[in-house]
């Protein structure tokens, strides 16, 4: 297995390579110069040709992209043209609120969303599988966005019941976090519960449930010791892919509430044509991704003895 | 069911704890703001913001400020004794400086505590905006203005990004001839120069701070203004506490008799500032800044797009649940423009009046103030917005107002009837909601004298970069005061200022440029109006722009905030605010 991963971290490279060229080329090519945002309207084309010297704008695109490419190797990603923070100082800052949010509402929604599974299983074809399945479906059709106005709306505003908006370190800051967690978890239960329940309904027909009722284990037995423990290996892989996401945060939940992460700093970034920024997200998203995928692969090596890695 | 209401119980239980530990004690002597965006820093040089400029005015102060009551706008002194003495031929500036102005206390000072202000450092403050490396967004406000500052920013060019400016060489137009008297020698006569000084870039700032911090600089402010940064989590929140060595601002003891009647003189000629802590949010959507407001967590808001039909009544008043609740309806007019502008260097549109004539004439503004603005807008006739000296609200432009017959006979003897002929046009704009709505607007007016638009939407700075490149042919464009000058519009169509410069249309006109000339030099008066009043004549008659609208801006406040007066050139002068904490506690305990 060993040497599978050191394979697999190897064929990152080439993937990290393409998304970084496509980042590059993207930036270059269609964001517009960024000497235009930095220094404003009335700068003089002067000014900008200046700046752009300062910025190493004015080089070769093969130059600036080995450049960027060195910049990574060493883990050096510098300062914010818009902010001059050091980048790593960025990220970290942007990184708790980020997590904060994002991994209650992970473990949450996952333990919610194998339990409602499970419930649906238990009870298919029956009255409490056709209610959770139409509200599934009912509540993957809404856009996050209408779960946002409206819970602001009605259960912060209206009703009191959490903080309009805001973000606090520490224990002190549960209460901002309540909603906008609220929210994502029920943004992911409807497709969650709806792909795990046919996980699970798909291991019910298999012969070592059979076996299971043949001996005369109990329904609830069959479903969480033998039929659960089949089910969470896609389950666990499905979770894997999520992780990276946890980390980059969520853009519109921290706009509408007020959540310094992330994804608030990278939409920021793009919109001030702050490529160091931008350059720095997008290679620790997809880092993240790939090392997300190398780890779902792992978990189902260990979940299912008879997978080999090879 | 006795499972069912146990679970109810438990959850009920668990929201009743968390509302009631939400249950915040209503703030002391606070104030709570808005930011409708992220700043970019406190670096004075960098302020081409309206947040930036609203932060960085709580920590900085320049030579002179505007008047708090005074409209229309006049400058006081603030950093300065007096005002300037200026010689006879409106060349030199002599300011003398208040004595004891320190700046705040901060670690890149020897043992920490602030030093007194010298004139020394208004000359590094100016000096440093004209140095090449510092990239200020302000160079072009004294760009050919003071003897010798062109002549210095030229030698920053030579210099490295790590090589240390020689700020001590002489800069003919600029001199300390004690520590408190600076005197700064012009290039010509610049009756707006004094406003120039009001300007956030114009801000004393100690060398100590800029070399201590380098490139933070921007992200540790050390001025002599009335508060000090305490706090900044970006994206969220910054927290400002009364600056202690702070003691040099009074509240006003003039105004108008509207003034006096609103209460707006009871605290005349008390020291400044009032509140003792400044918190100011960071709100990127419009609806958690608006419902907050509304619970009573901030003390002003404005009023989004999107929530003013629930807010204002058809016939522009507050709605009335919401008068009972303490709030205050404010409308004040901007010092802006909107407009249209056609590229001249395109060969069609920039010789063809009568084809600009028409479009103008085809542009249905009463409907863009109706879809756009929620009706806070008025129709603009001309460059100059209403508040400044020169605008006239007698002038009626022949070609603003839609009038469809009109423009197809304009259209027709410009050699287009009904369009035919003409290519399709490209209109530039932002790739936002709001810009892209407008632009189809555009496209439909046009359609209807035959006239096809095709929408180019691109990023913020591609658009600045066709601009400044003139690779477009119609763009929709706003302009803010910067000063409250009539040259500041006038100078957006002045012939030697075409792209890359602020003439983005590469209008070109003998008579105005001449006329302009004369306005940079001339104070207000007779000949001045003269000018400006032919300048208006000739640039409605040319149409090197469709003039759209002067917008309005409206907010909303409550009772408990004293001493507010909108400030259009100088928003959120919040040292002269005072908070009744007592009414606002037994409002908010309603």
């Amino acid at each position: 297995m060993a040497a599978y991963i050191v394979r697999r971290m190897f064929y990152m490279i080439p993937l990290l390579l393409g998304v970084t060229a496509v980042v590059f080329l993207l930036f270059n090519v269609v964001g517009g110069n960024p000497a235009y945002q930095i220094l404003g309207k009335n700068a003089s084309q002067e000014e900008v040709r200046q700046l752009e010297h300062q910025l190493g704008l004015d080089r070769p695109l093969v130059v600036q992209y080995f450049d960027y490419l060195r910049q990574l190797v060493c883990f050096d990603f510098g300062r914010s043209w818009a902010t001059k923070q050091k980048i790593s100082t960025m990220i970290r800052e942007g990184l708790v609120p980020s997590l904060s949010l994002t991994v209650p509402s992970f473990v949450i929604g996952s333990i919610l969303s194998v339990l409602l599974s499970l419930v649906v299983a238990f009870y298919r074809n029956r009255l409490w599988d056709r209610i959770i399945v139409i509200l599934c479906v009912m509540g993957m059709s809404i856009s996050i966005l209408v779960y946002i106005i409206a819970g602001q709306y009605y259960l912060s505003f209206a009703f009191g019941l959490f903080p309009i908006s805001g973000w606090e370190p520490g224990l002190k800051g549960i209460p901002f976090l309540v909603l906008p967690a609220g929210i994502w978890i029920i943004v992911g239960l409807g497709s969650d519960v709806r792909f795990y329940r046919t996980v699970i309904l798909d291991q019910t027909g298999k012969e070592y449930v059979l076996t299971a009722r043949a001996k005369g284990v109990s329904e609830r037995l069959v479903m969480l010791k033998h039929v659960l423990k089949n089910a969470m290996i896609p389950i666990v892989a499905s979770m894997t892919m999520a992780l990276p996401f946890l980390f980059t945060g969520s853009l519109l939940l921290e706009s509408f509430f007020g959540i310094p992460g992330l994804g608030n700093m990278s939409i920021n970034a793009i919109n001030a044509s702050d490529f160091p920024v931008i350059k720095a997200v997008t290679f620790f998203g997809a880092f993240l991704y790939m090392a997300a995928n190398l780890l779902g692969d792992i978990l189902y090596r260990l979940f299912d003895p008879r997978i080999r890695l090879e | 069911m006795m499972r069912l209401t146990a679970v109810l119980f438990f959850w009920c239980s668990i929201l009743s704890f968390i509302s009631c530990s939400l249950k915040q004690p209503v703030p002391g002597n606070v104030y709570r703001g808005v930011l409708a965006d992220r700043i970019k820093g406190f670096d004075p040089s960098q302020c081409s913001d309206l947040y930036s400029h609203i932060c960085q005015k709580q920590v900085y102060e320049p030579l002179y400020e505007y008047k708090y009551l005074a409209r229309p706008y006049d400058i006081q002194p603030c950093l300065a004794e007096s005002l300037p003495r200026i010689s006879a031929d409106g060349l030199e500036y002599t300011i003398h400086l208040r004595k004891g102005i320190f700046f705040s206390d901060d670690l890149c000072f020897p043992s920490g505590k602030g030093r007194e202000v010298v004139a020394r450092d208004f000359i590094y403050s100016i000096k440093r905006l004209a140095d090449v490396r510092t990239r200020t967004t302000g160079w072009w406000l004294f760009e050919d203005k003071i003897a010798g500052l062109n002549e210095f920013r030229f030698s920053t060019r030579q210099l490295k990004t790590s090589d240390t400016a020689d700020y001590l060489s002489d800069v003919a137009g600029l001199a300390a001839t004690s520590d408190s008297t600076l005197v700064i020698i012009l290039t010509k006569p610049c009756p707006y120069f004094k406003y120039i000084l009001t300007m956030s870039y114009a801000a004393v700032i100690p060398h100590e701070a800029v070399e201590y911090y380098a490139d933070e600089f921007l992200n540790h402010p050390v001025g002599t203004g009335p508060y000090i940064l305490k706090e900044w989590r970006r994206g969220l929140r910054l927290v400002f506490e009364k600056n202690p060595k702070y003691v040099h601002g009074l509240y006003p003891v003039e105004g108008g008799a509207d003034d006096s009647a609103a209460g707006l003189l009871n605290d005349a000629g008390k020291p400044l500032p009032f509140i003792d802590r400044l918190e100011y949010y960071t709100f990127t959507e419009t609806q958690p800044m608006i419902l907050n407001f509304l619970r009573g967590n901030l003390e002003r808001s404005g009023i989004p797009k999107d929530n003013y039909n629930n807010l204002i009544n058809p016939d522009k008043t507050l709605r009335e649940e919401y008068t009972d609740q303490g709030i205050q309806f404010i409308r004040a007019e901007d010092l802006d423009l909107t407009y249209t502008t056609f590229n001249f260097k395109d060969t069609l549109l920039g010789s063809r009046r009568k084809l600009r004539q028409a479009i103008s004439l085809a542009v249905d503004v009463d409907k863009i103030i109706d879809l756009f603005y929620n009706g806070r807008a008025i129709r603009a006739q001309g460059p100059i917005p209403p508040g400044l000296f020169g605008y006239d609200a007698t002038f009626r432009n022949p070609y603003q107002g839609r009038d469809v017959e009109r423009a197809k006979r304009s259209l027709a003897e410009a050699g287009f009837p009904g369009g035919r002929g003409l290519p399709e046009f490209e209109y530039l704009t932002q790739a936002n909601t709001t810009s892209r709505q407008m632009a189809e607007k555009f496209t439909a007016d046009m359609a209807e004298i035959g006239i096809r638009i095709k929408i180019i939407g691109v990023t913020w700075p591609e658009f600045l970069e066709r601009l400044k490149t003139s690779k477009f042919q119609i763009a929709g464009l706003a302009w803010m005061a910067d000063y409250p000058d009539p040259e500041n519009f006038l100078q957006l169509l002045y012939g030697p200022n075409e792209a890359p410069g602020e003439n983005a249309a590469n209008y070109k006109n003998a008579e105005y440029d001449s006329l302009y000339r004369k306005i940079t030099v001339l104070t207000d008066g007779a000949d001045r109006l003269a000018c400006i009043k032919r300048m208006q004549a000739i640039v409605a008659e040319d149409c090197p722009w469709i003039f759209d609208t002067h917008r309005v801006s409206e907010s909303l406040c409550y009772s408990w905030l004293k001493n507010y007066k909108p400030h259009i050139v100088s928003p959120e002068q919040v040292k002269y605010f005072r908070i009744d904490t007592d009414q606002r506690k037994r409002m908010l305990g309603q």
